[in-house]
């Protein structure tokens, strides 16, 4: 279990979000779906978690961040800017936090707006919530046309008179992230932003929260199954598989020693400009759900170098919080 | 147009295999939705015998209406679709079903596209029941054997039903029906876009060695380059319902001349 600070402690006091050991489980079944999960994000730093469907990367993130009916924060330690949250009362008390400190945008901007009101009125409603400003006021409006400029809205003025379904999706994604922005979070969650959007949107739209996150040293967690999108925009990389973490490293590092062989793999898998058919290299078997519960990696039995150790020993867990880890049980033993 | 390259050389060798000549189709106007996004315009294209040819498109370019058009699941408006030479509104009702045939598809969402009522065994032997009732029953079942094998899965499994495989499975089930047949053209409608990234990685592995295999010739439709760019030999670029640009993969993607296919090539990660 993690304790007290270790050698590299000074990035991790700076630290705007500190996970220790969380274990997420279900409410339903009491099933511990997600294990083990410790990182640490720097304030401004754009964080990328991957991880393919049933990683438990959006479980993860949604619990943790109070949106999750059904999940629970079984175990383990979330601190976000120095406050900390146990599990017991987890979700209550950051729920308080959640829009204001803490922005969300889902992945469907379809769903995500109220289809019958008015943008203005959504925007200023954020606002009033948030920031106690009235909605009626002049501030509000001024605020309300900042904000969607600042998106890359073209007209705010007359964005503002109209309903989301007058919206492509890279707009209504636009508008989501300004309502998130309106309450100046320190903290972006941004759960496959652009998944829903096409390549050219989804580039426009990437752009925009990592040019955003610049501008107002606004840390972001960037989810997405897209190691190439990740790779290329993020500063950090957490790889998740199976409910367990299984690397973090910096996106640049991808391919390098410092890279978990399912990242490894998982980066193979992925057609890229400069790829021939034959460079393409599948993983076989079938990608594992979170919930993994046997003892070991959850990745063995995909994995080229699978040795007895990784089905009778637990993976290594972050518990010291390292800014780059990897939880290889035989990389780990070749290690000095 | 520009980038006709490659298809003069091949318009000399033969006739086209498919070839859709100003083909349009507009879909009734719906309340604020704008018309031109869910039409056709003017589509032509040729597709020769063994040829992997892509349509690369974004969402709402039309790419999907002219699968089901090609398959004729759909009717279209203007224009003429030849299939061998002739035009597939003039065939006879035996003509027609023997292009049923020929033409198989695949479709991108493997958990709407199979019969969750029949074992896989009985979908994949449907359509050989229905086009080669030749076929005694010990010959079907072996067919089916080697068709699972083909697209890797084992053949115990073939009495399972269709919500016991996972997503990747049953992609490679519906892969398999289609096969079933021995279609001359087999159209995949972005047959990857519902798979994992692993799983996808898988799929384009088995499109690779079934073309090689059975020597298919495909039409294969789908938003993302990189998996167009290895996959396909020819290329047709559409946007809002218009074809912008085509020609040989290598030549298109390395030097596109149209500002769409541009943007799109740029926006790639």
């Amino acid at each position: 279990m993690p304790n007290s600070p270790s050698p590299t402690g000074n990035a991790e006091r700076n630290a705007i979000l500190k996970l220790e050991g969380v274990c997420v489980a279900l409410a339903a079944s009491r099933k511990t779906m997600v294990r083990n999960i410790s990182f640490s994000v720097r304030p401004g730093e754009i964080f990328g978690l991957a991880g393919e469907s049933g990683s438990g990367k959006t479980l993860l993130m949604r619990t943790i961040f109070g949106l999750h009916d059904d999940a629970f924060v079984e175990k383990g330690r979330m601190t976000f800017k120095n406050t900390e949250f146990s599990s017991s009362e987890h979700r209550r008390r950051v729920r308080k936090l959640l829009g204001r400190e803490i922005g969300f945008v889902p992945q469907d901007p379809f769903s995500s707006l109220n289809p019958t009101m008015r943008i203005g009125r959504q925007i200023r409603e954020a606002l009033y919530l948030g920031k106690g400003i009235s909605p009626k006021s002049a501030e509000a409006g001024k605020t309300t046309l900042e904000l969607l400029k600042e998106v890359g809205i073209s007209e705010p003025a007359t964005a503002v008179g109209q309903y989301p379904d007058q919206f492509s999706g890279g707009m209504r994604q636009r508008i989501v992230i300004a309502i998130a922005l309106s309450q100046e979070p320190s903290i972006l969650v941004a759960d496959e932003p652009t998944t829903a959007l096409d390549a050219y949107t989804q580039r426009r739209i990437i752009n925009l929260i990592i040019e955003r996150s610049r501008n107002r040293n606004l840390a972001v967690i960037l989810i997405s199954h897209n190691l190439e999108l990740l790779r290329k925009n993020v500063d950090r990389i957490a790889v998740m598989y199976g409910g367990q973490l299984f690397n973090i490293l910096a996106s640049d590092e991808i391919g390098s020693s410092a890279s978990h062989p399912y990242t490894e793999a998982l980066f193979k898998c992925i057609p890229r400009k400069d790829m021939n058919l034959a460079d393409i290299q599948s993983i076989p078997g079938e990608p594992l759900s979170a919930g993994y519960g046997a003892a070991g990696c959850a990745f063995s039995s995909r994995c080229g170098l699978r040795r007895d150790i990784c089905d009778t020993s637990e993976i290594p867990v972050n518990a010291s919080l390292e800014q780059e880890f990897d939880a290889c049980l035989v990389r780990a033993g070749r290690r000095p | 147009m520009p980038g006709q390259s490659g298809s003069a050389t091949m318009n000399e060798l033969a006739e086209p295999l498919l070839q859709v000549k100003g083909l349009s189709k507009s879909f009734a106007k719906r309340y604020l939705v704008h018309q031109s996004k869910f039409s056709l315009q003017n589509i032509s294209l040729e597709l020769y015998d063994g040829e992997v040819v892509g349509i690369l498109g974004e969402s709402g370019s039309g790419k999907s209406t002219l699968a089901n058009i090609i398959t004729r699941l759909t009717p279209f408006g203007e224009g003429q679709i030849f299939y061998r030479g002739k035009e597939i509104r003039s065939h006879s009702a035996s003509e027609r079903f023997e292009y049923k045939s020929e033409v198989q598809i695949v479709f991108q969402d493997p958990y709407g596209s199979l019969n969750p009522r029949s074992t896989i065994r009985n979908s994949i032997k449907e359509g050989l029941r229905l086009h080669q009732p030749q076929l005694s029953r010990p010959e079907m079942d072996e067919r089916v054997d080697g068709l699972l094998s083909s697209v890797g899965l084992a053949s115990e499994n073939s009495n399972k039903y269709p919500h016991e495989f996972s997503g990747g499975q049953r992609q490679r089930i519906a892969i398999a029906r289609a096969i079933a047949v021995q279609p001359t053209l087999l159209i995949c409608d972005e047959p990857l876009s519902s798979l994992d990234v692993s799983i996808q990685a898988q799929i384009i592995e088995l499109f690779a060695s079934l073309i090689e295999e059975f020597r298919l010739t495909m039409l294969f439709i789908s938003h993302d380059i990189n998996v167009v760019r290895l996959l396909c030999d020819r290329v047709y670029v559409m946007s809002d319902g218009r074809i912008v640009e085509f020609g040989k993969t290598s030549e298109i993607l390395n030097n596109p001349g149209n500002d769409y296919t541009i943007k799109l090539i740029d926006s790639v990660y």
